[in-house]
């Protein structure tokens, strides 16, 4: 299955080689250089970049090592083409003139600059420079590996849970309405219990530790009438998906709870450990407490042993019911920490959240290699699945592949990845 | 066996994966802009199953591509976790702008800010995002005001002399519907100043803005109101459910409907005199005008804070003149 993920991970590099648009002190050094040749020591100059840190980085920079090396720099303009436009009319209509204008790739492709020779003749024709881009491919980039991590860590936590019931022999199709739930309620119990946008860092724990527990407790119910009274979880979990789903668009008033202090956005969006997304962080750190539960811990081998053979498991003295209503349990409690992620990453809750989710995340498990008959299956490989579905996602984003054919070819390489493993493992 | 089976799922996967489009191959290269990166337009529309954005989406491409743009177009699906993920997707991409109609208004809020401090100028169109704290280049959108206004006139053209009690279908949650129902009752109200033939607002109800609950919706109203002479719904799908109801009730000669927005299915009643008239939309001129914005955003020139597509009205003539409808 790994095999899967680098071959996609290998198209996708290829298929988003593109040129990038180097900003920063490194562009900075390297434009200046090429003024110094171009237009001697000595040229007028115009620096523009956009409002944003490396932009804004690139051009103080610039601007410093070209005033120190004998140029005269009229402006430096940080923001939109507008602010552009201001500069050159300001310029032009002081009388000065300009030799060069300094731009960001980015802000080289402003059209404000497309028609200098008509828009100002005063400026007596000023060459546009920038730095020399260089060829690397979108999805390698370190910021889009990160995003795909974080775009999948909501579905790939719930998938731990799902994993577990899976092996069990179980199936749990609650988990999206579930991360509607908890979202909703978590945003309610800040907005109405703990001070809404003046929420405090422990009132907003408790409130989505609250939410949590809740669909916890959801998950135990659902384990019960599993267990008590042997009703197929397929049913159970169903009917918990329509009550889910439905709880949390009467809570929510089918409105979505914006009414969170801005710091409520740490979980989702913050990144407190080396630049990792916290969200990222807690996914690494649950996918390795699951894989020690499952490899390691009693609890785990009877996960395994009620998926192969139930009957014998209890026969072994397997506390059959007892595992099966933990397997739940977790799964619940995953989806709500799951909803409260999602909650943080959008700052607001609502109903809407988590449509079609518990798809992905069967699909993210049964992708990693886990059976669906149970007894069989890897968190590890759960967590390549997970991956394997994200990347795919995003690839076809950065491809422009449209959001109609994105569907099919989701299907279709779900379905593959699937074969191919099969196949290599000679079925 | 197995290698052969390995080469065939290779191969699958290589077709499937070539439907990507690589970003070279497509549109004209504009002299002046092939020294740098392909300018791109991201743009997230609420949903492509609906028509309307469709072709939002469709005229964007289109008009992009004249100017040298290379479009991407994605659908939200009303869902605003997965809408957060395209414009995150949008920004490692550096598009030169992001259009977008919010799934939601509030919860789009952090991923339009993160566009804005990556110094990407970001669109809406159809659904405002006028929240503090996010930075919007400009909003395009129909002048549902205006269009209600539109709709008030018709109502008093298609009730004539008599004039007589009105029924609203209404769908509050839409802020686009409210402006439109505004619109309506201060036309309606105006005419009652100056004329005898009255005309009277009786009922505003909840249709979703959807056929099934405009049924219902049309369906109590008669009962409530036997003599009812006219019905306001606020879309398509609304005035069509209305319809379906009055011809139950055999009371299609008695009440009129005025409808709104103009979908295929709309005019094409339109045409057979099911619906008197709508002032209809036009995506199309949407998106050509973001296009505009786009460029004239990109020339440095002064936007307004929203950009207004007025309506027309359209009625039986103008059904049986339309080339695009049997």
């Amino acid at each position: 299955m790994f095999l899967v993920l680098v071959l996609l991970c290998a198209f996708f590099s290829v298929a988003t080689f593109s040129e990038q648009s180097p900003t920063g002190e490194a562009a900075a050094k390297q434009l200046a250089s090429v003024i110094e040749q171009q237009f001697g020591s000595t040229p007028r100059v115009l620096i523009v970049a956009r409002e944003q840190p490396g932009d804004s980085e690139f051009a103080s920079s610039l601007e410093q090592k070209l005033v120190t090396s004998g140029a005269k720099v009229h402006a430096v303009v940080k923001g939109e083409p507008r602010d552009a436009r201001e500069a050159l009319v300001k310029i032009s209509s002081s009388g000065e003139q300009l030799d060069v204008i300094a731009c960001t790739p980015a802000a080289a492709a402003w059209l404000v600059f497309s028609d200098l020779k008509n828009d100002f003749p005063m400026l007596d024709n000023p060459q546009i420079v920038k730095p020399q881009s260089y060829r690397w491919p979108n999805f390698l980039k370190a910021a889009n590996v990160l995003n795909i991590a974080n775009q999948i860590a909501v579905i790939a936590i719930i998938a731990i849970g799902m994993t577990m019931v899976i092996i069990t022999g179980g199936i749990d199709l609650s988990v999206g309405s579930l991360i509607a739930l908890s979202a909703v309620l978590a945003g309610l119990f800040i907005r109405d219990y703990a001070g809404a946008t003046n929420a405090s860092a422990i009132g907003m724990t408790s409130a989505c530790v609250a939410a949590i527990l809740i669909c916890g407790l959801i998950g135990a119910f659902s384990g019960a009438m599993i267990t008590l009274f042997r009703i197929p979880p397929f049913i159970v979990t169903l009917a918990m998906m329509l009550v889910g789903s439905g709880l949390a668009y009467l809570l929510a008033k089918g409105e979505s709870i914006y009414q969170i202090p801005d710091s409520f956005v740490w979980l989702g969006r913050g990144a407190s450990f080396v630049n990792l997304p916290n969200a990222v962080v807690l996914m690494l750190v649950l996918y390795g407490a699951a894989q020690v539960l499952m490899s390691r811990m009693k609890l785990g081998r009877y996960i395994y042993a009620v998926g192969g053979n139930r009957e014998a498991a209890r026969l072994s003295g397997v506390p059959v019911r007892s595992v099966l209503m933990f397997a739940y349990i977790a799964s619940a409690l995953l989806a709500g920490l799951g909803g409260v992620i999602m909650a943080s990453q959008l700052k607001s809750g609502s109903a809407t959240y988590g449509n079609m989710y518990e798809l992905y995340v069967i699909a993210a498990v049964v992708v990693g290699g886990t059976s669906l008959s149970g007894g069989e299956g890897e968190m590890c490989g759960t967590l390549i699945g997970a991956l394997t579905i994200a990347v795919i996602q995003n690839g076809m984003n950065l491809t422009n592949v449209e959001s109609y054919t994105q569907k099919v070819v989701l299907g279709l390489v779900i379905l593959g990845a699937v074969l191919l493993d099969k196949i290599r493992h000679g079925e | 066996m197995r290698q052969s089976l390995f080469a065939i799922f290779a191969c699958l996967v290589g077709c499937l994966l070539g439907c990507a489009k690589p970003e070279e191959k497509k549109g004209v290269d504009t002299p002046e802009k092939q020294t740098g990166p392909k300018q791109t337009i991201g743009v997230s529309l609420l949903t492509l199953d609906n028509p309307f954005f469709k072709v939002i989406g469709d005229n964007i491409t289109a008009e992009g591509l004249k100017h040298g743009y290379d479009t991407i177009v994605v659908s939200g699906d009303k869902d605003v976790a997965k809408q957060s993920n395209q414009i995150k997707d949008f920004i490692v991409k550096k598009v030169s702008a992001i259009v977008l109609s919010p799934c939601d208004s509030k919860s789009i809020i952090p991923v339009i800010q993160e566009a804005n401090a990556a110094g990407i100028p970001v669109f809406t169109v159809d659904i405002p995002c006028n929240e503090p704290g996010v930075k919007i280049a400009t909003q395009i959108a129909t002048d549902n005001y205006g269009g209600g206004k539109e709709a008030g006139q018709a109502m008093i053209e298609a009730l004539g002399e008599a004039g007589g009690k009105v029924a609203v279908l209404h769908f509050k949650q839409a802020e686009s519907c409210l402006l439109r129902v505004k619109g309506f009752t201060e036309v309606i109200d105006a005419h009652n100043a100056s004329s005898t033939a009255k005309i009277e607002v009786v009922a505003e109800l909840e249709s979703s803005g959807a056929k099934d609950m405009g049924y219902k919706a049309a369906e109590d109203s008669l009962q409530a109101h036997p003599d009812l002479r006219g019905i306001f719904a606020i879309n398509d799908p609304a005035a069509l459910g209305a319809r379906a109801a009055l011809e139950k009730a055999n009371k299609t000669q008695q009440v009129q409907i005025i409808g709104f927005d103009g979908q295929p299915e709309g005019k094409q009643a339109i045409k057979e005199g099911k619906i008197y008239a709508d002032p209809i939309q036009f995506p199309d001129k949407m998106g050509i005008q973001i296009v505009d914005a786009i460029i004239r955003h990109s020339k440095g020139e002064e936007l307004p804070a929203q950009m207004l597509i007025p309506t027309s009205l359209y009625r039986k003539a103008d059904a049986e003149a339309d080339p695009e409808l049997k």
